[in-house]
């Protein structure tokens, strides 16, 4: 079976592929202003305060990660601007990617996306407003508890303080409650002159995982019926393939089918199969989603 | 073909191919993920794994020649971080992104094994044969040192450490295999 490949120029695609792109909103979205059920399941025993923070019982903080981590540190950069502003146990702290949706969207690129240097700076303000609101609402709802004004409270270390009796209510006693309040328009930030965590060198969150091999990479991702697809390119480097025949990779055992690319790309057929097979086609160490190396 | 051999300390069967590479059996038929596919042509380490304690690539190694032999993989290395280089990793903060963290631990747990206490250039040559695209060679290497003191336990010493000189040349540098330019000098006593 021999298939002709139709020319294409590859600045068509780049011009329709960015379309889509292009189309999509710009948009900050204020922490919680959404209902954050619907954006990831929260664990039993754990309430999310908003997109980015879930407190347990048990005193855990979970920060959600809206970035890829590629190594930069942005699991840990992301946890502790949150942590920074939240005023929680970094000892306490855990982390879990964000599913996709429009609440994680990058600030400066208006999709959810990762790259460019720009993750910090997109995220500086969503992370430490998330932070601050989280505190505000703990502190919320440790002056309803205590009937007093919120002015007589204050937080430290995973806890809220009453001033005047210096009772004291842990985050995770509060967090229930706190995460049924509505979510403040305008929380004040900390003035970066009292970082605690921000600007210090911190140990990375994901390095034990990196070391026992429990980090899930895009080659570990596992789902039902899931085939797997490599590219064979044009032997001629540089070259654009003329048309191939694919009668001898469809005989091969665990091949379930041969498909070509986009017309005009300097490659073609994506053969699927099982991973062995798949792997032993192309040299190339497939698509890393999360962990990205 | 139905192959037997030992994995993580426990007996192991497996029904496949005999040239399947053991790379696949571990992560497709075992469901071990932990080791890596980085390049599939003993390229680049990221599969190594202990065959009969000698560090392997796992991607040209057909699941025929393990039969009866003992394979450890980065997830049976210990449990809980408990191996002196896994604890000294994450002391040193060696991963950046991670993908080929299984294939340097497991081989720098190899290069201990056999070399309890390498210098820095039994080190490089050790570890020559891992690439790391982020660039943790200079960890790597710090964190095998701390390693041998983890093991040993406080109270001993250490004959070779990075010295952090800026320029390897006129320490007579060599140019390691991974294209890295590396001291060989040995370090001050600790």
């Amino acid at each position: 079976m021999t298939i002709a490949v139709p020319k294409l120029d590859r600045r068509d695609f780049l011009k329709s592929g960015a379309a889509g792109a292009v189309g999509l909103v710009i948009g900050f979205y204020l922490p919680g202003s959404r209902a954050v059920a619907e954006l990831a399941p929260v664990a039993p025993g754990a309430s999310a305060l908003n997109a980015w923070i879930r407190i347990a019982s048990d005193e855990s903080v979970t920060i959600v990660i809206d970035k890829s981590e590629m190594g930069q540190g942005i699991i840990t950069s992301l946890s502790m601007l949150a942590a920074e502003e939240l005023e929680c146990d970094w000892k306490k702290i855990r982390w879990e990617f964000a599913p996709a949706d429009k609440a994680y969207f990058n600030t400066i690129f208006g999709m959810q996306g990762t790259g460019g240097s720009m993750s910090i700076r997109a995220s500086w303000k969503p992370m430490s407003q998330a932070g601050a609101s989280a505190r505000e609402m703990l502190i919320a709802a440790a002056a309803q508890k205590w009937g007093v004004d919120k002015t007589a409270c204050r937080v430290e270390n995973g806890a809220v303080i009453n001033t005047v009796t210096k009772a004291r209510a842990s985050y995770g006693s509060l967090a229930d409650a706190a995460a049924k309040l509505p979510v403040p328009a305008d929380v004040p930030l900390k003035d970066p002159k009292t970082y605690k965590l921000v600007g210090k060198a911190t140990k990375r969150l994901d390095t034990p995982i990196k070391t026992n091999g429990r980090a899930e990479f895009g080659l570990d991702v596992r789902r039902p019926g899931m085939l797997h697809a490599v590219v064979a390119r044009c032997p001629v480097f540089g070259g654009k393939v003329a048309s191939f025949d694919a009668t001898k990779a469809k005989g091969m055992p665990g091949v379930k089918s041969v498909i070509q690319t986009r017309p005009g790309w300097r490659s073609s057929p994506i053969i699927r199969g099982t991973r062995w097979k798949a792997a032993a086609r192309s040299t190339s160490s497939g698509t890393k989603a999360r962990m990205a190396a | 073909m139905a192959v037997s051999f030992i994995l993580n300390g426990k007996s192991q069967t497996v029904e496949v191919s005999p040239a399947m590479p053991l790379l696949w059996v571990l992560r497709d038929t075992l469901n071990l993920t932990g080791t890596k596919f980085g390049c599939g042509i003993a390229m680049c380490g990221a599969c190594t794994v202990h065959i009969n304690g000698e560090a392997t690539r796992s991607c040209i190694t057909p699941i025929s020649a393990v039969a009866g032999k003992k394979v450890t993989t980065i997830e049976g290395l210990s449990t809980e971080h408990s191996h002196p280089v896994q604890r000294a990793w994450i002391e040193v903060d060696v991963p950046q992104c991670g993908y080929c963290q299984s294939g340097q631990i497991m081989a720098a747990a190899a290069l201990l094994a056999k070399t309890p206490r390498p210098s820095d250039a039994e080190i490089d040559e050790g570890m020559s044969g891992n690439l790391c695209r982020c660039g943790t060679y200079l960890r790597i290497r710090q964190a095998i040192h701390e390693a041998t003191k983890l093991r040993d336990g406080p109270g001993v010493k250490v004959f070779s450490k990075p010295t952090g000189r800026r320029n390897p040349v006129d320490e007579g540098a060599k140019v390691a295999s991974n294209g890295l330019a590396m001291e060989i000098t040995a370090g001050g006593v600790e």
